[in-house]
């Protein structure tokens, strides 16, 4: 019970990083070719400047979150499916 | 779901505004020399303040600062009075995109020995109608025949693109291709930087390096 509450905890923190990291992604993004648009949105704290470094520098983090996201999709319903499986077995 | 909307309303934003330049897709050059080109329409917008739209009558061009003669220009007299030249050659944007165009128009140089260079000058800073300005060492204009646009695949200039005169900084990165260009000044001040410089941009903007700092 402990190892699935766990596994559930790990879950959720990294669904809600994938969330924040894309939300940022997107609007660094949108930073670089809609500048003018988000600088001023941003009380001109996002710059197109600053929008570069940060959408650079969040792809590893990005993409190694939403793989990471997937296995643990995958593997959970691998899991799931097996438990079910074994659990008709039994019975 | 709130990407999604943010997302929506900029592509809704991005339809709405942007304007294609379709009619020139039938008249425009599309290849030249065996080489493919790419269209005016291949251009993403993103200049400062958007396109300007200059009057062709009233326009002039000024070519002062360290100069032996000032100089003002129509836009008549810059293509009419001076040897016109042909180049392809390939814009590299920092946002990723390119595109390749048969640039037609005058050498910079042409324009700065008519002036007359004080031999103290050692930049060539370059500044448009919307405010943006760029500069370059003034031997990277006279030794690369670096010319200044007056037509792109065969056809002038729409606003969009720049009109009247865009820069052909060949090499650079995509910011230092300066449009609608009003004046042309010889400096001494090798620490001028221009708009996106002096927000972190490399002032060389060569484009076998990064672009920032």
């Amino acid at each position: 019970m402990k190892i699935s509450q766990t596994i559930n905890r790990i879950k959720r923190v990294i669904a809600f990083s994938l969330f924040v990291v894309t939300f940022v992604y997107i609007l660094t993004g949108l930073g670089i070719t809609e500048y003018r648009i988000v600088e001023p949105l941003t009380g001109g704290l996002l710059s197109k400047n600053l929008s570069f470094i940060i959408h650079l520098d969040l792809l590893i983090p990005f993409s190694t979150l939403l793989a990471v996201h997937i296995a643990f999709r995958v593997i959970a319903g691998i899991y799931s499916a097996l438990k079910r499986r074994n659990v008709s077995v039994n019975s | 779901m709130i990407i999604v909307v943010i997302m929506s309303s900029f592509i809704g934003y991005e339809l709405v505004t942007s304007r294609k330049i379709n009619e020139f897709a039938s008249i425009e050059i599309k290849e030249y020399n065996g080489q493919k080109l790419s269209s005016i329409n291949d251009f993403r917008e993103n200049s400062i303040n958007g396109p300007q739209y200059i009057d062709p009558l009233s326009y002039r061009l000024i070519v002062t600062g360290l100069v032996n003669k000032n100089m003002t220009y129509t836009y008549d007299d810059v293509i009419n009075k001076h040897q016109l030249y042909e180049k392809v050659v390939t814009l590299n944007c920092v946002e990723g995109w390119d595109v390749t165009i048969l640039w037609e128009g005058v050498l910079v140089k042409d324009l700065l020995e008519e002036a007359g260079i004080n031999p103290k000058a050692k930049v060539v800073i370059f500044y448009a109608y919307d405010g943006y300005s760029t500069s370059f060492p003034l031997d990277f204009i006279t030794s690369n025949q670096i010319i200044m646009a007056y037509k792109m695949n065969g056809v002038v200039l729409p606003p969009e693109r720049g009109f009247p005169f865009e820069l052909v900084a060949e090499s650079k990165w995509g910011y230092k291709w300066i449009k609608w260009i009003t004046k042309i000044e010889l400096s001494d001040n090798v620490n001028f930087r221009g708009y996106w410089e002096s927000r972190g941009y490399s002032n060389d903007a060569n484009q076998d390096k990064p672009f920032m700092g």
